[in-house]
């Protein structure tokens, strides 16, 4: 299969396995910008492998995958982490938010680490702090604050790049529903106005909802829902 | 009731420590390992005094020869046997050596020797056979090529590499009273009373011993704590499920006792490997038997009693602190600020233990051991107390640089007690050592003496026997590869009359060449005879210059055996010369002879003395000398000149001393390398995610090597601080002025900045390696 037309990051037959078990087998994928993807599976189905792959964290064992234009396969580590510094942003289950940083600088080192001076980087990430509606949080350490105002701050920080593609891997995982549903408004809005592109690994239909398309992963294969219904 | 329950806690927690499959017994295993090579060391300490003394005991059991009057007690009978030193060198090795020969069937046989060995055989220890029986041993075999029939045993030795042999003797009698042979009925005579240990070599040996024990200590105390933040997790789950704050301490104290219990088992396993080890093994020409390293049972069940109450106390002391709650939240918000007050009063309160002592040892006073002890384990104790609060403060103030720094700074603001924990061994071990170095620089002039030898005019020096002819060993010398040239002079004494002299001198024969070397001559051609001025001590020389007078070479005196008592006319057309150092560092009185100015007769009442100019490139150049002699005399031992002399039990001091820090310093180095490990692992899952959205791995190296590197800097100077005051403080006590040996203070920082380098390069790998993105899979 080549990749769909006007996509932004597409798969093709990817493979991966971890020793004798599977996680991917022949899984297929494309995004386009300002899209938000749900990709939606049981445990151990392969989405999070899947998530991975895409963000080229981990290389594939046969498959391609492009991003915008671009064969991932051909890049080298350095190119690839470059590419996840500049191009895209991550948020986690539980946060990973650098526990020793204040929320702020937290939210700032993305940009730090792209070269951007401490007092712009600060001054950006207050700003998409504000957004989030976090702003309040800047000073505080992560272990102070609530589990999601942590995945909000965590949002912030996986924006504040302005990436082209957002990576959530089960963004509401850790959260109650109440607070779930305000970071995937939150997450869904934020992404949309920047015309960024949401790969969003959950297996909560309810999560999945905030997505214009869903992508079942089912021993290692994946479904295009849209084809299917 | 409340023991109970403290037992049932205790016994929780150990049974904790071993659950959670893999990763708990990795934990436990990692803490027993830490506590074990701990607990060895002290063990090995313990078991040193024993070892000492076992050595003591059976070299006073094998006692033979010593400069008293014996010989003239013990008659000949048949349970006699005279004996002879033999000693030697190999290389830069003490050979032990004695010929014996059994003057009848009950002669005594020497401790560890089965049957006394014939003329032309030996009986040697095991390590002098390998050596003799390989190939480096070949010099040394031309030297003692009597047939090996047998070896001695481990009660005649005093280490298992010593080098001793005993071998058969004939006609010793004949050199009996003089040429050093003793007759004796017994093994281990007694050297009477042995003699106080010097004060000042005495607290060396305490601040020796307490400066390599208390980094022990205080690594037990860090081992025991590995694994720290994970339990963390646990005892929050465990208040979850209802365990009161009090309980759940006493838990994770039964986690630690765990770990020590097994750290036990572990460090006499270690012990006992080391202690086979240690056999095998020669430190600075000392060597010990396994058997000899046991350790004071007293001493070694305090250890075994002292660690693990330690990890208890030490796990409760630490966790007093932290407010372990039911939600997991333990230790997250900000701990509350250290205070400074009672951290100085340790090393205050160990310099007040100390002054009392000022200026003693210039006094041959007594220290008070106890007080010495205390004082420097307040004054290094102090170290570990200060250093978490100067850590802490200084990193607080540390502005924001680059990412790695501000990741790491960060890190340290957040928890800087676990940065000052692992540096806090290092920094105890620097601080003594500093102290200790400044102390030996400061006594060495003490101890240390010059000898005076010329070692730019010759090495070595063979003594010939009373009589015997200079000429032909002068050539064997010239022959012998390497002497580059020979200085050969005969010694002895001249006096007015055949007995029984009131006036007296020496007399030196020597070609001219020779006695310019030792007198500063007007001119010399052979049959001259000068009459040496301006030596010390020399008052007879010039009252018997008189030209035509006879004196007697080796003149007899009363109650004594006859000497040779050759008469000798003082020349009439005698010179004078002005004394010099000769090249042994002495001034030499008397007259200066050249060889045709003496009658034949006076061989017999002179003795050789050659000094051999040697050429250092030729290989084993000493050996060959050795050698050479042995051929002239096989009793007859060369000297080797020495610039320097130092007294033997400072030498043996500070040998204890760098092997002592080496063992130190790799364990702590070990544990920095496991504590820094752990910690990397605890955070697998943080490492994963920053390298998923770009983090460069270069920036995760630099900030782990930050934040080892500013409290390792900040504990060095501390340490540098604290150890120059102690050293200080004990120089004042030792009667010295106070000199900072700068080289070693720099030296020893170094070495404490190099294991923390060495540590982080290798943390440096697996560091990598759980970067990988494996840490973000969750299944």
């Amino acid at each position: 299969m080549t990749a769909p037309a006007g996509s932004l990051l597409a798969a093709d037959e990817l493979r991966k396995a971890y020793g004798p078990t599977v996680a991917l087998d022949g899984a297929e994928f494309s995004i386009h910008p300002g899209e938000v993807v749900a990709v939606m599976g049981p445990s151990g189905s392969g989405k999070s492998t899947l998530l991975h792959c895409l963000a080229g964290i981990v290389p594939p064992d046969s498959g391609s995958i492009t991003y915008n234009g671009r064969e991932m396969a051909t890049m080298n580590d350095a190119q690839r982490s470059a590419l996840r510094r500049s191009d895209f942003g991550f948020v986690f289950q539980f946060g990973q938010l650098v526990p020793e940083l204040t929320c702020v600088e937290n939210v700032a080192l993305p940009l730090r680490l792209n070269g951007t001076s401490r007092k712009e980087a600060e001054r950006t990430a207050l700003g998409w702090m504000e957004r989030l509606e976090v702003d309040d949080l800047r000073k505080k350490r992560p272990g102070e604050v609530s589990g999601g105002q942590g995945q909000r701050v965590a949002v912030a920080r996986s924006l504040v790049t302005n990436p082209r593609v957002l990576f959530a891997d089960e963004p509401t995982g850790a959260l109650d529903s109440l607070n779930g549903e305000r970071v995937m408004e939150l997450l869904t809005d934020a992404a949309r106005s920047t015309n960024a592109a949401v790969v969003l690994v959950t297996h909560e239909a309810r999560v999945a909802a905030y997505s214009d398309r869903e992508i079942v992963v089912r021993d290692g294969k994946s479904r295009d829902m849209e084809r299917v219904v | 009731m409340r023991v109970r329950q403290w037992w049932r806690d205790l016994a929780m927690g150990v049974r904790f420590a071993f659950a959670g499959g893999r990763e708990g017994w990795m934990r436990a295993v990692l803490t027993a390992v830490g506590v074990g090579l701990g607990v060895a060391l002290l063990l090995l300490t313990t078991a040193l005094p024993n070892a000492l003394a076992v050595r003591d005991d059976r070299a006073a059991a094998r006692n033979d020869l010593y400069y008293g009057d014996t010989e003239t007690k013990v008659s000949r009978s048949d349970h006699s046997l005279l004996i002879t030193n033999a000693d030697t060198a190999f290389r830069d090795q003490y050979v032990r050596g004695r010929e014996l020969e059994p003057e009848g069937p009950r002669a005594p046989l020497p401790p560890g020797v089965e049957e006394f060995p014939a003329r032309g055989e030996m009986v040697v220890s095991p390590a002098l056979k390998d050596l003799l029986e390989s190939g480096s041993g070949k010099l040394l075999r031309e030297r003692l090529p009597q047939r090996i029939v047998g070896t001695i045993g481990e009660s005649g030795l005093i280490g298992s590499a010593e080098l001793a042999f005993y071998r058969g003797g004939q006609g010793l009698a004949e050199k009996l009273g003089g040429g050093g042979v003793a007759r004796i009925e017994k093994f281990g005579l007694s050297q009477g009373a042995s003699e106080d240990m010097d004060p000042v070599l005495l607290l060396l040996i305490l601040v020796v011993f307490v400066v390599l024990l208390m980094p022990v200590a205080v690594f037990i105390a860090a081992a025991v704590r590995f694994g720290g933040e994970r339990r963390d997790r646990r005892l929050a789950a465990l208040r979850l499920v209802g365990s009161d704050s009090r309980s759940t301490r006493r838990i994770a104290a039964g986690e630690a006792l765990a770990g020590s219990l097994l750290g036990l088992v572990f460090g006499a396993g270690f012990f006992l490997i080391g202690r086979q080890v240690a056999g095998s093994v020669e430190v600075y020409d000392i060597s010990v038997y396994p058997s000899y390293l046991n350790p004071s049972p007293v001493l070694a069940l305090l250890v075994g009693l002292a660690v693990p109450a330690a990890a208890v106390l030490v796990t409760l002391f630490a966790l007093r602190g932290v407010v372990i709650e039911p939600l997991g939240v333990v230790r997250t918000a900000k701990p509350a600020r250290r205070r400074l007050w009672w951290r100085l009063l340790l090393p205050l309160g160990g310099l007040a233990m100390l002054y009392p002592m000022v200026g003693q040892g210039r006094d041959e006073g007594d220290f008070n051991q106890y007080l010495v002890t205390g004082g420097v384990v307040l004054l290094l104790v102090g170290v570990t107390a200060l250093l978490p609060w100067i850590v802490e403060a200084v990193v607080a103030r540390l502005g924001s640089g680059g990412v790695a720094w501000q990741l790491a700074v960060r890190r340290l603001q957040l928890s800087s007690g676990t940065a000052a924990r692992m540096v806090n061994g290092i920094a105890v071990a620097v601080a003594g050592a500093i102290a200790l170095q400044m102390l030996f620089a400061g006594v060495e002039s003490d101890y240390t003496k010059r000898t005076g030898y010329d070692v730019s005019l010759a090495q070595m020096q063979v003594t010939l026997g009373d009589g015997e002819p200079l000429g032909p060993s002068v050539e064997k010398f010239r022959r012998t590869e390497g002497v580059r040239q020979v200085y050969a002079y005969s010694g002895g004494y001249v006096g007015e009359r055949r007995t029984d002299p009131v006036l007296g001198t020496q007399v030196t024969v020597a070609d001219c060449a020779s006695l310019r070397e030792v007198a500063t001559l007007p001119s010399c051609r052979d049959g001259d005879v000068f009459a040496v001025r301006g030596a010390d001590y020399d008052t007879d020389t010039q009252k018997l210059a008189k030209g035509g007078r006879t004196l007697y070479l080796d003149p007899s005196y009363e109650g004594d055996v006859k000497n040779s008592e050759v008469p000798w006319v003082v020349p009439s057309g005698m010179k004078q010369a002005q004394t010099r150092p000769d090249p042994t560092g002495s001034e030499r009185g008397g007259f200066l002879i050249t060889p045709k100015a003496l009658p034949a007769a006076a061989d017999a009442a002179l003795e050789g003395q050659l000094y051999l100019k040697l050429d250092e490139s030729v290989p084993d150049v000493r050996d060959l000398v050795r050698n050479t002699a042995a051929t002239i005399d096989p009793l007859r031992e060369p000297m080797v000149w020495q610039s320097v002399q130092r007294a033997d039990r400072y030498t043996a001091i500070r040998t204890g001393l760098f092997v002592g820090a080496a063992c130190v310093l790799a364990l702590i180095g070990a544990s920095l390398l496991v504590s820094q490990l752990e910690q990397l692992r605890e955070r697998k899952r943080l490492l994963s995610a920053l390298v998923a959205f770009g983090t460069r791995r270069r920036t995760l190296s630099l900030s782990v090597l930050w934040q080892t590197a500013i409290p390792i800097a900040l504990g060095l100077l501390l340490a540098s601080v604290v150890g120059l005051t102690l050293g200080a403080v004990l120089l004042r006590m030792a009667g010295n002025g106070v000199r900072v040996d700068w080289p070693s203070v720099l030296s020893m920082t170094g070495v404490g900045a190099a294991v923390v380098l060495v540590v982080t390069l290798l943390s440096v790998p697996p560091l990598l390696r759980l970067m990988r993105p494996d840490g973000l899979r969750t299944e």
